[in-house]
């Protein structure tokens, strides 16, 4: 066996692995929620764990499903089928890179991820859409694209965005969207505390359960500030307190978010947010999608130590800059 | 019997045995209970070793800027550099206003990481214990059964913990070679390895010991300590501290787009 049927044979072994967990896990939308009841050692309903919030499902309704809030499970095969197709970007029209997405895990194929029957995130409006911007959330939008446009593109860092420069993924949240890729997580609980991990960027967000008011309001964070408490076997999380960059789709630094995490057997939680900023949507909206478990453990995310990307991107664009310099002083 | 605990109970700091005459609050699966939010209240992030008062880095910051005096933590006081080590520890304390890894906001490694002048939070859970530092996002997650091989090196390094009695002992291995101990300059290799011990000395201190072993930059395994207190307000809580934006300029400030003349 050359090495290349090894990987080959590696690669099938574990696609039957994923399949069968993918086998086991609920199916959101259509298994009864039933309660989960094994607790912590200081008696919280236990999330503890390693989770992945992966997902196929479109976090709006596309066009072509309007009126039809679920699949059925014949239909959801179809597009678990299609999503376990290995991507590459030789595959996306217009690209000349090889850039096999499957050879380093960044497809769906190698990734546990929960079904959902759904065909949308968005669970409120009913239509699955979110719900239109306020003529004031335009206007920022209109006024931070100007901003933008006062530089070019690659004049210094703060031209890129925050994750480009490291300082926070988009989808961080809360609420927590799943990535492109890497959508690994962990919940650690303490008596007291609720943390989330997300390995990228390793940014934690602790949470007190005591009842405490929020952080003044001269305090913003990009990651905002988080209270939680327990409703039965739910864990709502209330975030306020974010900084005017965060622009969760627009949004402002009123952004309020509520987050509720339900663990609804061994594999899976469900995550439902809820985000309300009356300047920016002309109503609240609400999402949900499942998490489910992986092996773990979480790893070093050193994104900003490892930043090449940077300096390649600065170095490139005053390289060009110098060139067409000189070869203007030619003419 | 009795005469040790008197002796112990009259051995000046840091003495392992005042463990023995303190006994922390359990968790509810048994084990002492470091949850808290903490803190070192020292210099050593300046030098881990004793030293006077000094002129900063930066001019232009004045008093400010100002090297605050400390004694040291270092048990012995001498950290036991290989020759070739000693030199390149004065050439990285020559240069530390660009090298050190805390001037660009690098995750700061272990030990540094604890007496780092801001706070971290142990958060305890049956499995495995997270400690997250304010500084940087810093994160480590310390399982309590062995995780296996690590993968590759990283900054914070691979840890494994365990309980011993009153105290939480954590091994450290895997780390890279680009994390320092202090703003002096002091540094390690690779090779590094580092057994933390977390011991509760009373309701709102734990004692911090970290022993050192580096084949590679020093001649000995060496062992610094130092105390740790607890955050006792009421509305302590860790906050943001994403420093990559205040070190942007510093990183990259020569690659960008200069005004057209």
């Amino acid at each position: 066996m050359d090495i290349f049927e090894k990987n080959r044979a590696n690669e099938l072994f574990a696609k039957v692995i994923v399949l069968a967990l993918l086998a086991a896990v609920a199916v959101l939308g259509q298994a009864p929620t039933k309660g989960w009841a094994q607790r912590t050692p200081d008696g919280q309903p236990d999330l503890e764990g390693y989770w992945s919030n992966v997902t196929i499902t479109p976090l709006e309704r596309p066009a072509e499903l309007a009126g039809k809030a679920f699949f059925t499970e014949q239909e959801l095969a179809e597009r678990e089928k299609r999503a376990e197709i290995p991507r590459s970007a030789e595959q996306i029209a217009g690209t000349i890179a090889h850039y096999d997405f499957h050879q380093y895990g960044l497809d769906m194929t190698q990734t546990k991820h929960a079904l959902n029957l759904r065909t949308s995130l968005v669970t409120d409006p009913a239509d699955g859409k979110i719900p239109p911007l306020t003529p004031e959330a335009k206007k920022r939008a209109a006024e931070r694209a100007a901003e933008r446009k006062k530089m070019g593109p690659y004049d210094g860092p703060e031209s890129r965005g925050l994750g480009e420069r490291c300082i926070v993924m988009a989808h961080e949240g809360p609420p927590m969207l799943p990535p492109a890729y890497n959508a690994n997580l962990q919940i650690q609980q303490g008596p007291g505390y609720v943390a989330i991990l997300q390995e990228e960027i390793h940014d934690v967000r602790i949470i007190p359960l005591d009842g405490r008011p929020h952080l003044g309001p001269n305090i913003r964070q990009y990651l905002g500030d988080s209270r939680g408490h327990w409703e039965g076997n739910t864990l709502v999380v209330d975030t306020r307190n974010f900084n005017d960059q965060t622009n969760f789709r627009g949004s402002s630094e009123n952004l309020h978010v509520i987050e509720r995490f339900s663990r609804i057997d061994a594999d899976t939680i469900v995550y439902e947010f809820t985000v309300e900023d009356p300047t920016t949507w002309s109503r609240p909206w609400t999402a949900e999608l499942p998490m489910t478990k992986i092996k773990g453990p979480i790893y070093e995310f050193a994104c900003h130590e490892g930043n090449f990307d940077m300096v390649n991107n600065l170095t490139q664009a005053r390289e060009q800059e110098k060139a067409a310099g000189e070869a203007a002083k030619k003419k | 019997m009795v005469g040790l605990a008197v002796m112990a109970a009259l051995a000046p700091y840091p003495a392992a045995a005042q463990a023995i005459a303190y006994k922390a609050p359990r968790t509810a699966d048994g084990h002492p209970n470091l949850n808290g939010i903490w803190q070192a209240l020292n210099t050593a992030n300046w030098d881990i070793q004793d030293h006077s008062a000094a002129a900063g880095t930066v001019v232009s910051l004045g008093a400010v800027g100002a090297i605050p005096p400390g004694q040291g933590v270092v048990e012995g006081s001498e950290i036991p550099y290989q020759t070739w080590a000693l030199a390149k520890k004065k050439e990285n304390f020559a240069n530390r206003l660009t090298a050190d890894p805390e001037v660009k906001c690098y995750l700061p490694g272990v030990p540094r990481a604890t007496y780092l002048p801001l706070p971290f939070q142990i958060i305890q859970g049956g499995k495995s214990i997270m400690i997250a530092y304010e500084y940087a996002n810093a994160v480590r997650n310390i399982p309590l059964t062995d995780p296996g091989q690590s993968p590759a090196p990283s900054w914070m390094g691979w840890s494994v913990g365990h309980w011993e009695g009153e105290t939480l002992v954590v091994d450290v291995t895997s780390f890279n070679e680009d994390t320092w101990f202090d703003r002096a300059g002091d540094f390690h290799s690779d090779a590094l390895h580092v057994v933390e011990r977390y011991t509760a000395r009373s309701p709102d201190t734990l004692t911090y010991e970290a022993t050192i072993e580096d084949p590679k930059v020093f001649t000995r395994p060496w062992k610094m300590s130092m105390p740790l207190y607890r955050h006792v307000e009421k509305n302590a809580q860790l906050l943001e501290f994403k420093c990559v934006e205040f070190a942007e300029e510093l990183i990259y400030g020569h690659l960008r787009k200069k005004p057209s003349k």
